[in-house]
């Protein structure tokens, strides 16, 4: 099982710990991460892909004739690069007029699309390609009592006809991915709503947060689950302001899967970054029984 | 009512999946679960690719225009019977705001970082030294030549 890890900007440069924890746990799943040299931003598909979409699906597509030189499948961590790099693979193949276009000006460097490779979110790679089975073997350190309130995110799942990771509105794989660590998933009553990250607005996104963490309250997580990190911004920088702003305070922390996964695999809080984190994960840890510093 | 603009109907299908707005059968459907529309009374999607299929410029991409409320959700994608695609067609009409220089300060500082760095996250030391405390290598760097011969039109 070898792949080429698609990272971006935000897990390499903003959330290290994302990509420490995705490297970390993948050896005992089975899973060869192959780097490779010249990717460049996915590119972002909210600003980038609004100033002009003809342009994001060249560099889209130039970074997928590098995971295709060296014969390898994409794998996606990031929700962002995920919308970005799985659209431009079914536009791609769906539009041979588009394709032609974009191979003219990926002449330009010495580039050509053929459509030989695919793009995963990691997660369906270890359900559909490593197993749960074997997901839930790699854990020996079960994290048992922990009640994580899951968040999808839009992009993983939408569009369906795309990303084909999940039912859009009934979705369990995070839910189930969770178990595999001995955690207890539990849904809380604003688990699909968008994290408001793409909405050009002061009030908008900070009302969808607040009612996001509120529904969460309301169902007494630990701890709140998710893949994504343009939704963590949102959560773990976003509690900072939005306690300022509502005047009382935010105060969950957020944890990406691989980084439970990592603590159920063994490894220490301080390999998986979780000590970066603005909003302080030190009660799961107390309860989970291991070092908080 | 404002006559039709069949020339900027013209623009909009030009471009990625700007067509689809003519798909449009005002059934509302995208709009129930539209978070934009829930958190705002001046967003509706429906009503969007009405003025689309009107070809209202002004409301569309003008000062005023709600387009930039939309959270990218693709929602709306899901639950459109006629395909045709609410999101994809409000970028397409931001990609028209852009070309036009009517889009917020945001999409150039984007277009700006990419262009310059080929990433849209700033890269300083501080990235590497916390790369480094988590035992990561430093980030590999873009070859950002290649990325501005493709920028350029
Ligand atoms: S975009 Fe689709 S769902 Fe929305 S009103 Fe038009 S046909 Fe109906
Ligand atoms: S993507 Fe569609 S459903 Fe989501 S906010 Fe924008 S218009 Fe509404």
């Amino acid at each position: 099982m070898r792949y080429a890890p698609f990272y971006g900007c935000m897990i390499s440069l903003k959330y290290p710990q994302f990509e420490a924890a995705v490297r970390k746990t993948c050896p005992a799943l089975g899973m060869e991460l192959v780097d490779l040299e010249g990717f460049s931003c996915c590119p972002d598909p909210i600003y980038f892909k609004a100033g002009d979409k003809m342009i994001w699906l060249t560099l889209a597509a130039r970074n997928l004739c590098i995971a295709e030189e060296a014969g390898l499948d994409i794998i996606t961590m990031c929700s962002g690069c995920t919308a970005t790099l799985s659209e431009a693979h079914h536009i791609l193949e769906e539009d041979p007029g588009l394709r032609d276009e974009v191979n003219i000006r990926l002449k330009k460097v010495g580039k050509e699309y053929k459509g030989e490779i695919s793009v995963r979110h990691i997660v369906t790679v270890l359900r559909d390609d490593v197993g749960l089975e074997k997901v839930a073997a790699s854990v020996t350190r079960p994290l048992d009592d922990l009640v994580v309130a899951i968040h999808y995110g839009c992009h993983l799942l939408k569009p369906s006809k795309i990303m084909r990771v999940d039912d859009p509105n009934q979705p369990t794989i995070l839910e189930d991915l969770t178990r595999l660590v001995g955690a207890t998933p539990v849904v809380h009553s604003e688990n699909l709503l968008c994290c408001g990250k793409a909405c050009i607005s002061d009030e908008m996104p900070a009302e969808m947060t607040r009612d996001i963490l509120d529904g969460i309250a309301q169902v007494n997580a630990d701890c709140m689950g998710l893949i994504c990190p343009t939704c963590f911004d949102e959560f773990d920088l976003g509690q900072l302001r939005l306690s300022r702003r509502f005047h009382r305070k935010f105060n969950i922390p957020v944890v990406y899967y691989f980084q439970l996964l990592g603590l159920a695999q063994g490894l220490s809080p301080r390999d998986m970054g979780l000590h970066m984190h603005k909003i302080k994960v030190h009660p799961l840890l107390e309860k989970l029984g291991l070092p908080t510093a | 009512m404002a006559k039709l603009n069949f020339e900027f109907r013209k623009r909009l299908d030009a471009i990625i999946d700007g067509d689809h707005h003519n798909y449009c059968y005002q059934c509302g459907a995208c709009v129930a679960d539209c978070p934009a529309a829930r958190y705002s009374p001046d967003f509706n999607p429906r009503q969007i690719m009405l003025l689309a299929l009107l070809g209202q410029e002004e409301a569309l991409i003008g000062e005023n225009s709600p387009i930039w409320l939309c959270t990218n959700c693709y929602t709306c994608y899901e639950r459109c019977p006629q395909d045709v695609r609410p999101i994809e067609v409000i970028i397409a009409l931001k990609n028209i705001a852009s070309g036009g220089k009517r889009a917020p300060g945001i999409l150039e500082q984007i277009q700006k970082s990419v262009n310059e760095q080929g990433r849209t996250v700033a890269w300083s030391p501080l990235v590497d030294r916390r790369r480094k405390e988590l035992g990561l290598e430093p980030v590999k760097p873009v070859p950002v030549e290649e990325i501005q011969k493709l920028l350029e039109e």
